[in-house]
């Protein structure tokens, strides 16, 4: 029945197009007259913001990870929100023969549209979105050993550290879409904490030098020849509702 | 209603975490690794023929390992990745009378290039301008030298061939 109910409140706000139809509505423009309390008390646009928790934690805890991430939404609409992230990350990773600091910031730009119809006076959301993201970074190599299997030569394995292929790969960017599906719970009135959980598609991105982005600042490990990726975030809202449209 | 979001919301996770699985980064055995030095043992007399020194082996000044190859007219060569020289001993009538031993220094640079993620970089190398000095001067079986090919970065093509 609240499926209808939305329906008929959509058709409503079509204004003129109510009178074409109003000979085969009548019965349930009814049944939205009785509802009209529950409309009036929507919220249609309101403003949130907030952080991940996840990066937070993780720059406390490892040394090898520095990243702070933003998070905003704006409600255009009773399910639909435009959505951002941005953040900075610094991480240095150990991949096989390679030792490499990445440092750079991202942010993301999109969509969420929520599926989860909420009972009367709650506000949570179960969202899929889409985001166009892209990050400007550097690398660093620190050092790497050589490939080399029969390591014939005593030292040979030794890492080089200076020199050579090392050095700092600067001005690097990468362009990505992701697909992001998570939720937002409402804890205490206006906070919410939400998880979403990212599929990203690799669109483009600057090479380095004699070297690939191993890793790009929010789109994560980039692995050879594969265009996807993913990601999360756990994330901390505040959600300031500033306008208060009624019919 | 919520129900089936729910049913949908919950697959969609699933094949999240299915599609989320991280690749680990392997090299595999079929990549390259950094190139020798392919030597050809040449006749002084006559530059385009092969000729193997009798009784020929060499042995490699600073490690322990035994170089692994045959000694004969075509010898591949490990170059030293930490620095910009590799010793060797040439040794022709090995343990015989006549037994003669020239210690040979090949001068080169190396340059590094980048293989992927999993297997790192690849040494090739740049033989020098004076690519081989002898050590001991004097009663030499070695007559000359002639690079064929001076960067090494594969093992198609012979780099250096030695008279004798």
């Amino acid at each position: 029945m609240r499926r209808v109910h939305i329906w008929v409140f959509c058709i409503n706000l079509l204004g003129g197009f109510q009178l074409l139809f109003a000979q085969q509505e009548e019965t349930t423009i009814s049944i939205a007259e009785v509802d009209s309390l529950e409309i009036n008390e929507k919220v249609p646009l309101s403003l949130r913001f907030g952080i991940d928790l996840y990066r937070i934690v993780l720059s406390q805890a490892t040394d090898d990870f520095n990243g702070f991430e933003a998070v905003g939404d704006l409600r255009l609409g009773e399910n639909f929100f435009l959505a951002t992230e941005v953040g900075t990350i610094e991480k240095t990773k150990q991949i096989e023969q390679l030792n490499i600091t990445t440092s750079g910031s991202y942010y993301k730009l999109g969509f969420d549209y929520n599926m989860y119809e909420n009972w009367k006076g709650m506000n949570n959301h179960v969202t899929i979105g889409l985001r166009f993201a892209t990050s400007s970074h550097k690398q660093l190599l620190n050092s790497y050993t050589i490939l080399d299997r029969t390591r014939f030569w005593p030292g040979s394995d030794l890492p080089i550290t200076a020199g050579f292929a090392t050095g700092e790969r600067a001005n690097l960017n990468a362009q990505w879409l992701e697909i992001a599906v998570g939720f937002k719970v409402e804890l205490l009135k206006n906070i919410y904490m939400g998880l979403s959980l990212r599929l990203n598609r690799l669109l483009s991105d600057k090479i380095p030098e004699n070297l690939d982005n191993v890793y790009i600042p929010g789109f994560n490990k980039k692995t050879e020849d594969n265009k996807f990726g993913a990601g999360f975030n756990y994330t901390l809202t505040y959600n300031i509702p500033f306008t208060s449209k009624r019919n | 209603m919520d129900n089936l979001h729910l049913k949908f919301c919950s697959i969609l996770f699933g094949l999240f975490f299915l599609l989320s699985c991280e690749r680990d980064d392997i090299c595999i055995v079929s990549v390259t690794e950094s190139p020798d030095l392919i030597v050809l043992m040449l006749d002084a007399e006559d530059l385009t023929r092969r000729k193997t020194p009798s009784n020929f082996s060499i042995r490699a000044i600073g490690s322990p390992k035994p170089l692994p190859s045959i000694f004969n007219d075509s010898l591949k060569l490990p170059l030293k990745i930490q620095e910009n020289i590799t010793q060797f001993e040439f040794i022709q009538n090995e343990g015989s009378e006549n037994q003669n031993i020239d210690t040979i220094q090949i001068n080169h640079k190396r340059f590094d290039s980048f293989i992927n993620a999993a297997c790192g970089y690849r040494s090739n190398f740049i033989l020098e301008a004076t690519p081989i000095i002898i050590l001991n001067p004097g009663n030499n079986w070695i007559q000359g030298f002639t690079i064929l090919k001076d960067t090494i970065s594969d093992e198609t093509r012979a780099h250096l061939g030695i008279l004798h």
